[in-house]
């Protein structure tokens, strides 16, 4: 191995390889190249987390990837079983290949969920570190955009299956919640932005289920908001280069205002339309508070980063941050240019209504006063998000324990002695005379 | 037509069994080479009638598969000094001994019931209704009892399990393909001719469903709860025979995609020889699952080639995309959507996600974490490798021919 394979021992190199792969299969519309390309990812974190300084740690942190790509080869078996399968009103009409659809975009919607963090069983992902040293606190933002990527491009699998769109559209929009008020509760930027970008991937998986824009221009809102941030997240690990000096910060900070708010604005707007009913408040406001709460913490938090340094450092003018923040800022309005040309004009109430939870937390964050309001606002988002995903992690393993408790007479069977072993099949034996009679 | 599509044609499960004799030819060399050659290929001519079952199945003569069971148990009995297989053979002679004698049982009520011992007789007979059904319904599940024993179907899945962890490697994956067949042999000889009985058609295919589907379920968790290598393989051994046993629920009822039984096994047997010997061979120098962070196995540090191979193998007995294997699920999933076994379709689909995860597991914690000292000097042994290529090979030609 040491002389014919020695380039596996680059985990590093290899890694990024696979992990470069699985995107490029995932921009790939196929659901086989998907189930590849999540695959791809999940041995990407593998190959570098058995390379890390605590492997056991890293292997059994990040060994959950495995659950996607499994559950996308499920979807993947589905489709070779029964090649044409068609639309489903819903499950219950328990015919065959209902029931298969059903399955498959279960399947597809279950991973994307869960790499969205919006399942119970991994969310608290973003507030750990990556397993490559290089990349650590930037890695886990692959996974929400993976998420995203995976559910807009295989949208036509699960938007037309109504519970199961209705469901994820819940789970995503939980997740918004959680996620912002976590980043709104992290005191570090770079886990602020991280949690930032899962409420950015499942606004925009909110977008794509509710068919509100074409899938295009969904894509590229939220291209504009993940790229800001990961730029920015980025910049984080190379001393905050993002938020060197007031005048980038302030670019920073308008370029991911601007893209998360365009982002969540043609959503706002389709759940803004008349008629106003109590139903209809709740579910915009359901939507529109994670909104606010995102837009304070992108404006509040992006300060320019304090200088250290005797000598400070030198202010340039132009670099590649200006040059990505205003392709972040622009990339907003132009999507919205474009969904408003291809016909999405909401009327003028939807609209304000839409941009209100953008400004006003923006508002907020821009006053930043009373601070002891602020403050508090921050440890409430704090003691939350802690105690949501504290619980939910305990209920996964309490009902892990239970499965296992169920599971435990097994073990006899394989350590039981040959006695035991006939008197099972004698009693096998009796079950078997009985069932013809159940029939 | 190819080469490998015309040779396989002819006879894949010969083929097959050929060339899982010859690995345990290689096996055999060296567990017994010390004691000379010609000494140590001696037990291949004990060995010769198992790969003839596998090669022909048994449902001329469903009996083959006692005298099967019986050869594999004196052969796992011979080794008096070896405890693991002293006991390998005591739960296979309680176990698979208990399930002919009550198959048995059964055979003899349904002589009794319908007054002849020819089985295509005994259906025309029960067709005309004259016996109380409770008894001839009775005596026809117990007469299934053996073949679903025999196929290693959960929970009966541990026999595979220890006889992979107890027994010598050259006589595992044999004996366990041989008794799977068998089994196979039992329940389609016992069924021949079925469909002249209506109603016991039915009664066999509820039977049979209920069974392939605790088998799925069972065997999918207990394959996720396994530790040791050869256990792993033993349980996804047993996942196999719960194919057959679906493949045979689902044969009568297809309505828009027919499964034959008959032609399943002929590609059955040789996958499941060949993925055996590839992976029961493979599971001997690989570490017990631990907390995933190990150094790699000797194998895939020394013969990485090799080791691909025993994973290749690993991976279609588990039914990984792409693999042969993978095509057996399919077409029997294919089969249960047809016949609109909607559970055992679901039982199916949790068993191939349990047996792919393993597969994906066991694969990571062989290759294991990169260690920093040279590799181990003790290298794995030719014969090993030899078999492993042997199956490889066939698995690889398998492939090729049903592409």
């Amino acid at each position: 191995m040491e002389l014919r394979f020695g380039f596996l021992r680059n985990a590093r190199a290899v890694g990024a390889l696979m992990c470069l792969a699985g995107l490029a299969l995932l921009l790939w519309p196929s659901l086989l190249a998907a189930a590849l390309g999540v695959e791809l990812l999940a041995g990407a974190f593998w190959w570098w987390a058995r390379a890390a300084d605590n492997p056991a740690e890293q292997v059994a942190r990040w060994s959950w990837l495995r659950r996607p790509a499994g559950a996308l080869w499920l979807a993947v078996a589905i489709q070779q079983v029964i090649p044409t399968l068609s639309f489903v009103p819903t499950l219950f009409t328990w015919d065959m290949p209902a029931v298969l659809k059903w399955a498959q975009s279960l399947a597809v919607v279950w991973a994307g969920l869960e790499l969205l963090a919006a399942l119970p069983l991994a969310r608290a992902y973003s507030d750990v570190p990556g397993p490559l040293i290089a990349m650590r606190p930037w890695l886990p933002a692959l996974l929400p955009s993976t998420g995203f990527v995976l559910l807009w491009r295989l949208s036509p699998l699960w938007v037309a299956v109504p519970d199961v769109r209705g469901a994820a559209i819940v789970l995503l929009l939980l997740t918004a919640w959680l996620a912002t008020l976590r980043a709104l509760g992290r005191r570090l930027v770079a886990a602020s932005l991280r949690w930032l970008l899962v409420s950015d991937g499942a606004i925009a998986a909110v977008l794509v289920a509710q068919r509100a824009v074409r899938e295009d221009v969904s894509f590229l809102l939220w291209a504009g908001a993940f790229g800001g941030r990961a730029f920015l997240l980025a910049g984080e690990m190379r001393s905050a280069a993002g938020r060197r000096g007031p005048r980038l910060a302030r670019l920073w900070r308008l370029a991911n205002w601007t893209a998360s708010g365009c982002l969540a604005w043609p959503l706002l707007a389709s759940l803004g339309t008349p008629p106003y009913t109590r139903d209809r408040l709740l579910e915009y406001l359901f939507a529109a508070i994670p909104v606010a709460l995102g837009s304070l913490v992108t404006v509040s938090r992006l300060i320019p980063a304090p200088e250290r340094r005797a000598v400070g450092r030198r202010q340039i003018v132009f670099s590649l941050a200006h040059v990505a923040a205003a392709l972040s800022f622009v990339m907003g309005p132009v999507a919205l240019w474009i969904a408003w040309s291809t016909g999405f004009t909401p009327a003028r109430n939807p609209a304000l209504l839409a941009a209100a939870p953008a400004v006003l937390g923006a508002g907020l964050g821009m006053l930043r006063r009373p601070a002891f309001v602020l403050d508090a606002v921050r440890r409430v988002a704090r003691f939350t998000s802690r105690g949501v995903l504290t619980r939910e992690r305990g209920a996964v393993d309490l009902l892990a324990k239970l499965g296992q408790g169920a599971a435990s007479p097994l073990r006899d069977l394989h350590t039981g002695d040959a006695q035991e072993y006939l008197l099972f099949l004698v009693g096998v034996a009796v079950l078997a005379l009985l069932l013809p009679l159940l029939q | 037509m190819n080469f490998f599509t015309g040779l396989f044609g002819v006879g894949a499960p010969l083929i097959g069994a050929a060339l899982a004799l010859l690995a345990a030819g290689f096996l055999l060399l060296h567990d017994r080479a010390r004691d000379g050659r010609l000494y140590a290929i001696a037990p291949l001519v004990v060995l010769i009638p198992l790969a003839a079952l596998v090669a022909y199945g048994g449902r001329s003569n469903p009996a083959w598969a006692a005298v099967v069971a019986a050869l594999v148990a004196t052969l796992l009995a011979r080794a008096r000094d070896d405890s693991f297989q002293s006991e390998c053979a005591l739960k296979l002679v309680w176990v698979l001994g208990g399930s002919l004698a009550l198959s048995w049982a059964g055979l003899q009520l349904l002589v009794l019931a319908t007054g002849t011992n020819r089985v295509s007789e005994q259906w025309g007979v029960l067709n005309l209704g004259i016996d109380p059904p409770q008894l001839w319904s009775a005596a026809l599940s117990l007469s299934l009892v053996a073949g679903i024993v025999l196929l290693g179907a959960a929970p009966f899945h541990f026999w595979a399990a220890d006889l992979f962890q107890g027994a010598r490697a050259w006589l595992a994956p044999l004996a366990v393909a041989a008794l799977q067949v068998g089994g196979s042999g039992w329940i389609m000889g016992r069924l021949a001719g079925i469909a002249a009985c209506p109603e016991a058609a039915r009664l066999t295919s509820y039977l049979l469903g209920i069974a392939a589907a605790t088998a799925f379920a069972v065997g999918a968790v207990a394959v996720l709860w396994q530790k040791r290598p050869e256990r792993r393989i033993g349980t996804l051994a047993s996942l196999q025979g719960a194919i057959l046993l679906a493949a045979l629920a689902a044969e009568r009822a297809g309505r828009y995609h027919r499964i034959s039984a008959e032609d399943l096994l002929g590609q059955w047997a040789p996958h499941l020889v060949l993925a055996l010997t590839g992976a029961g061979t493979f599971a001997r120098f690989l570490p017990v699952s631990g907390t995933g962070a190990e150094p790699a196995a000797v194998m895939f540090r020394r013969h990485p080639l090799s080791a691909a191979f025993g994973l290749f193998a690993l991976a279609s007995l588990a039914g990984v995309p792409g693999t042969p294997g993978a095509r057996l699920w399919l077409d029997v999933a294919r089969g249960l959507a047809g016949s609109e076994r909607m559970g055992l379709m679901l039982a199916l689909a949790a068993a191939w996600l349990a047996s792919f995860a393993v597969a994906v597991r066991q694969a990571r914690e062989a290759i294991g974490v990169p260690s920093r000292g040279p590799a181990p000097e003790q290298p794995v042994p030719w014969s090993a490798r030899a078999a492993l290529w042997s199956a490889g090979a066939g698995l690889l030609a398998l492939g090729w021919a049903w592409r």
